[in-house]
């Protein structure tokens, strides 16, 4: 729940607590949501003919209300759902009654769009901030039939995406580890299965998820792009609920419930692929042979301690596994766990405390007698932080606390099996700790104007224990000579760094319904990936800023006009920006970073730019629901050492992107969902020749790098949703019919320049035999092309 | 890890492949390519230069014949000069029986038209290679059944422990991407003493032959970043393409020139698969 609707309530509270001296005859009741059972917060009570003397529920969906002369009919109502009325006789005054609003007959998307508020994006301060509604991710069309909430967040403007099918996020120029995932408040390092094919996140289990595209908060900070900040969702209070998913590819269940009574409750959420019964049924002996599965779980205990306290406890774990040949094995897992504590010590003052664990670890082994070993590697963070937040007066909110970091980045550990020719290897280990201190106002000059400011200063250092390398000439190249090394013990310092990190915005309402900001936020990141391949790796090496590496600074400024139309039905937003990035990385050619303890040798570090115009438009409310967004960008890189020191292209630097979600409900029992994507093609770099050397025919490459294009992509994905609505409440199905890329459109994946023997691109020479030709050619890989999938949807 | 993501792409995700033409872009003027060894075996010893050309060109490439190619010692007035022979299409040394002496530092200068290149080498002692055996192995994870060879040696140094292997089959150089057998002391040399088994299968009768070679890094990383080349798919996976970075400086002309220096003792052996002595 945003703090707005927090403080809308207790305000709208505090007016019920002054009906109640007035009067000590009262009535008192529940309003709950008829499907969820969960209490609905903000809903209207009154007696029929006097709605301006009614009252509005609390945080657990309570009321009392001033009696008057018995029967009378008790109006409940509430956005979205349909109105109740009912007769209360005196017997009824007596206890608690229990409303159970029912959905007005419209979609999903209609109900949950309007938790936001019509105007919002005109009333409030945020500026490049998304909100995507879970049950509206649910209805886009999916790869798989498997509902992903990053993929969903790649249709956003502003949001590009390394390829097909994956879904790591570019945001605004930045690359993928300049995004901060965080679940519950705690980090997620790798929020992706499958090699980036699936994010892992379950969306039955999810509450809300928003994403800031550089202006964040003052409270959040640590990455230079973006913040895509998910809340789990918390069990309902009254009986055990349930809902789940068969799919194509995985299956899914989440049950949620009361714990120990009305003030408790827990929600647990799981998810596993069937991928490896698949490859049981290959008939080749060296597919069936191999495994590949994930899994996921979360829960979350949520606990309402009096009327001021609430405490949740959460956690996720996930992991995949892919098996080869019976001997080679490689896994990865997260783990991450927050506590949160809520305290509302008055109206006018609010407290927050959060503590985490993020871990991340991956293995590799190798089963093999002469050339066997397991390699193993692990980070983590800890980490607390504290957020007061003041209401001075009804035009000024104050925020302020600290943020406390520990990263632990483990040494690579690469052990030997007993009879293995290999030998072992270790790395040193690297520590940061990172102490932020963040202070925020949010000052409404006039009805028309506002401003924030906030300033987020962060104190880094590496700790021991660890160890420097100092090189010849003071610079870390791979042929300098290391001429000493320091050893530091735990918690020596190593290096320090520090900045300050301000955040303006500016809101000027121009009209009821017009709307300009502007805004200015920089970003201070400590921790890197080494990697320069476009898609994550569960191997990539993270890198702590220290004695060679510095952390890279991102500022961004971005101007918006904002305007809803048709009395807020349609939202349209332009939205311009420019970034700049500093001390960004990239590794040399050739570079090997995964065993090495000297990974500064590898890297080189530059600068980087982008900049663009995203323009937005949503329709929220009707039958047809969805948006439209159109974005031009343009991102550069300029590194020493690549691309002869001039400005590049990187990869994920697509000029024009145009995405249209839309989704259309026919009846209650079948609606549609429909997604368009075209972007610019990938930049890349193409062969301008080819030589001959080691016996071999060789691309030869400009020495500009990414001066080509992929062809443009596009696609469009159709999905049909039958549910039966007539089945009750006891168990409510629904089947899900998509498919991808539905005019099967070839979006390269890859082009490969290599030779072709005997005119045929699978011919082996190793193992086909006698090659009777050879040519340069090129080979194009492609992935699904009208992938079809259904799911089985249910709640009960 | 290419193999890794390669299956997960094509066993799970229907993945396709098919040839496209692509319309690519040219040189505006062909890059000379040197390929030279310098080595303690005269057959070894050669300078080959050849010229770029367009992509889907699939005719041989230009042979350059007419440069002055000569190996120095610095410090020493030792010049060793080179010959274009037509046979070879490469250059050798006019004495054939120059060769290179461990310990010494060679300069290789190249001089066409306007252009001068120069790289150099150190001549590093050689490993002991002690036997060469074969065996019959069944199939085995990430290995065929078939004849397989171990190479048993020492490595007593403690630096510049960058090597290659090229096999020979019955006269045909095991050269696909596939083929490159390079290692260095990353991961330790002790499987050197234990045998370090080669990754292909031979069968009955085979003549096999061993080059093991000793290099200078610079060499090394070139040929290591060459194999990443051949390897690089073009896919999200794969680093942005480059070309392997030369140990050859342009001293004068036109800046660009590919190809590799390689200074090098070269330890041989011969066998023959014969399942008898198995």
């Amino acid at each position: 729940m945003s703090l707005f609707r927090v403080l809308t309530l207790f305000f709208l509270t505090s007016i019920c607590y002054q009906t109640y001296s007035q009067d000590q005859r009262m009535i008192s009741g529940q309003v709950l949501d008829v499907g969820t059972s969960e209490p609905l917060i903000g809903a209207s009570v009154y007696w029929e003919g006097k709605s301006n003397e009614g009252v509005i529920t609390d945080l657990e969906g309570k009321f009392e209300l001033t009696l008057v002369s018995l029967p009378s009919k008790l109006v409940i109502s509430y956005v979205g759902f349909a109105r109740s009325v009912r007769i209360i006789n005196p017997k009824d005054a007596e206890k608690l009654i229990r409303f159970f609003l029912k959905p007005e007959e419209m979609s999903l998307d209609e109900i949950i769009i309007q938790e936001r508020k019509p105007d919002e994006q005109l009333k409030n301060m945020e500026m490049g901030k998304a909100t995507v509604p879970i049950e509206t991710i649910k209805n886009i069309p999916a790869l798989f039939g498997e509902v992903d909430l990053l993929r969903s967040l790649q249709l956003l403007p502003g949001v590009q995406t390394a390829g097909e099918g994956t879904t790591g996020l570019f945001v605004r120029g930045g690359s993928a580890d300049q995004n901060l995932v965080q679940l519950d408040g705690a980090p997620v390092y790798n929020p992706s299965h499958f090699f980036g094919i699936f994010s892992v996140f379950n969306p039955d289990g999810l509450k809300s998820v928003d994403l800031y595209k550089g202006n964040m908060p003052a409270s959040f900070g640590g990455r230079a792009a973006s913040l895509i900040d998910v809340t789990l969702r918390e069990g309902n209070n009254q009986q055990i609920r349930g809902e789940g998913g068969i799919g194509s590819i995985s299956s899914r269940l989440t049950v949620d419930g009361p714990l120990f009574g009305k003030n408790s409750s827990f929600i647990l959420s799981g998810r596993r692929t069937y991928a490896d019964l698949f490859l049981r049924l290959a008939s080749d002996e060296n597919i069936r042979n191999n495994k590949l599965n994930f899994h996921d779980l979360s829960g979350k205990l949520s606990f309402i301690l009096g009327e001021k306290d609430k405490i949740s406890i959460s956690s996720y774990q996930g992991s995949d596994f892919l098996g080869l040949d019976e001997a080679f094995g490689l896994g990865w897992t997260n783990w991450v766990s927050a506590l949160n504590w809520n305290r509302v010590s008055s109206e006018k003052f609010f407290f927050d405390l959060q503590a985490y664990h993020s871990r991340y670890s991956y293995s590799v082994e190798f089963d093999d007698l002469e050339n066997g070993f397991e390699w193993t590697n692990q980070l983590s963070e800890s980490g607390i932080k504290a957020i007061w937040t003041a209401l001075p007066h009804s035009r000024l909110q104050v925020n302020w606390g600290l943020h406390s970091q520990y990263y632990h980045f483990s040494p690579v550990d690469l052990d030997p099996a007993p009879e293995s020719a290999i030998e072992p290897i270790a790395t040193n280990p690297k520590n940061g700790l990172l102490n932020n201190l963040f202070i925020s106002a949010n000052y409404e000059l006039s009805p028309k104007l506002s401003v924030e400011g906030g300033l987020r200063w962060g104190l880094f250092n590496q700790v021991g224990k660890g160890v420097d390398y100092l090189y010849e000439a003071g610079k870390p190249a791979p042929e300098a000579k290391i001429i000493d090394s320091l050893n530091f013990g735990r918690f020596e310092n190593m290096q320090f760094y520090q900045g300050l990190e301000p955040r303006l915005a500016f809101r000027y309402r121009i009209t009821d319904y017009f709307t300009v900001k502007t805004a200015y936020n920089r970003n201070f990141q400590y921790i890197q990936i080494a990697s320069n391949s476009s898609a994550g790796l569960p191997i990539d090496r993270w890198i702590l800023s220290g004695r060679y590496i510095e952390p890279v600074k991102s500022d961004q400024i971005s101007l918006g006009l904002f305007h809803n139309i048709n009395q807020n039905r349609w939202e349209l937003s332009v939205e311009g920006y420019y970034k700049n990035l500093e001390n960004v990385i990239d590794l040399r050619n050739g570079a090997q970073v995964l065993f090495t303890d000297k990974v500064e040798t590898e890297l080189l570090s530059g600068e980087g730019w982008a900049y663009g115009t995203e323009f937005l438009l949503r329709k929220n409310i009707g039958k047809t629901t969805g948006w439209l967004a159109y974005t031009w960008s343009r991102t550069w890189r300029r590194i020493e050492g690549v691309s002869q020191n001039k400005a590049y292209n990187p990869r994920f630097d697509r000029p024009n992107d145009v995405t249209l979600v839309l989704n259309h409900e026919f009846s209650p029992s079948w609606s549609a969902g429909l997604v368009f994507v075209y972007t610019t093609g990938q930049a890349v770099s193409y062969p301008v020749g080819s030589y001959q050397v080691d016996n071999q025919s060789v691309p030869l490459y400009s020495e500009f790098r990414n001066l080509d294009r992929f062809p443009d992509y596009h696609r469009v994905d159709a999905s049909v949703t039958w549910k039966n609505a007539d089945k009750g409440r006891k168990w409510r199905g629904s089947w899900n019919f998509s498919i991808y890329n539905l005019y099967g459109r070839k979006n390269p994946f890859a082009y490969e320049f290599r030779q072709i023997y005997n005119n045929d691109i699978n011919f082996n020479p190793n193992t086909d035999g006698e090659i009777t030709s050879s040519r340069p050619g090129v080979v194009m890989t492609y992935l699904f092309t009208f992938l079809p999938s259904i799911t089985y949807n249910f709640q009960f | 890890m290419k193999r890794l993501t390669g299956i997960v792409i094509a066993v799970l995700f229907w993945s396709c492949q098919e040839e496209v033409i692509l319309d690519l872009g040219t040189k505006s003027e062909l890059v000379p390519t040197i390929e030279a060894y310098w080595t303690d075996q005269g057959i070894f010893n050669e300078v080959k230069m050849t010229l770029s050309k367009d992509y889907y060109d699939s005719t041989k490439v230009e042979v350059i014949s007419d440069a002055e190619v000569f190996v120095t010692i610095p410090g020493t007035e030792k010049v060793i000069p080179f010959v274009f022979l037509g046979g070879t299409k490469s250059y050798r040394p006019r004495n054939p029986l120059e060769k290179a002496v461990v310990g010494e530092t060679y300069q290789l200068h190249i001089r066409w038209r306007e252009n001068i290149y120069r790289a150099e080498g150190v001549m590093l002692e050689p490993p002991k290679v002690d036997s060469v055996t074969w065996r019959f192995e069944e199939k085995r994870p990430f290995r065929d059944e078939g004849f397989y060879v171990k190479v048993f040696g020492k490595i007593p140094f403690k630096e510049n422990n960058n090597y290659r292997i090229r096999v020979i089959e019955n006269d045909t150089l095991k050269n696909q991407r596939g083929d490159y057998l390079l290692f260095d002391d990353t991961f330790g040399l002790g499987f050197f003493e234990k045998g370090l088994e080669l990754g292909y299968t031979f069968k009955e009768k085979d003549r096999v032959r061993l080059e093991l070679f000793r290099l200078n890094r610079d060499a090394y990383d070139y040929l290591n970043q060459l194999v990443n080349l051949l390897f690089n798919d073009g896919g999200l996976f794969s680093p942005p393409p480059q070309n392997p970075k030369t140990n050859i400086r342009v001293m004068s002309g036109k800046p660009e020139v590919l190809g590799y220096f390689v200074v090098s003792p070269v330890l041989t052996r011969t066998i023959l698969i014969q399942a008898k002595y198995d």
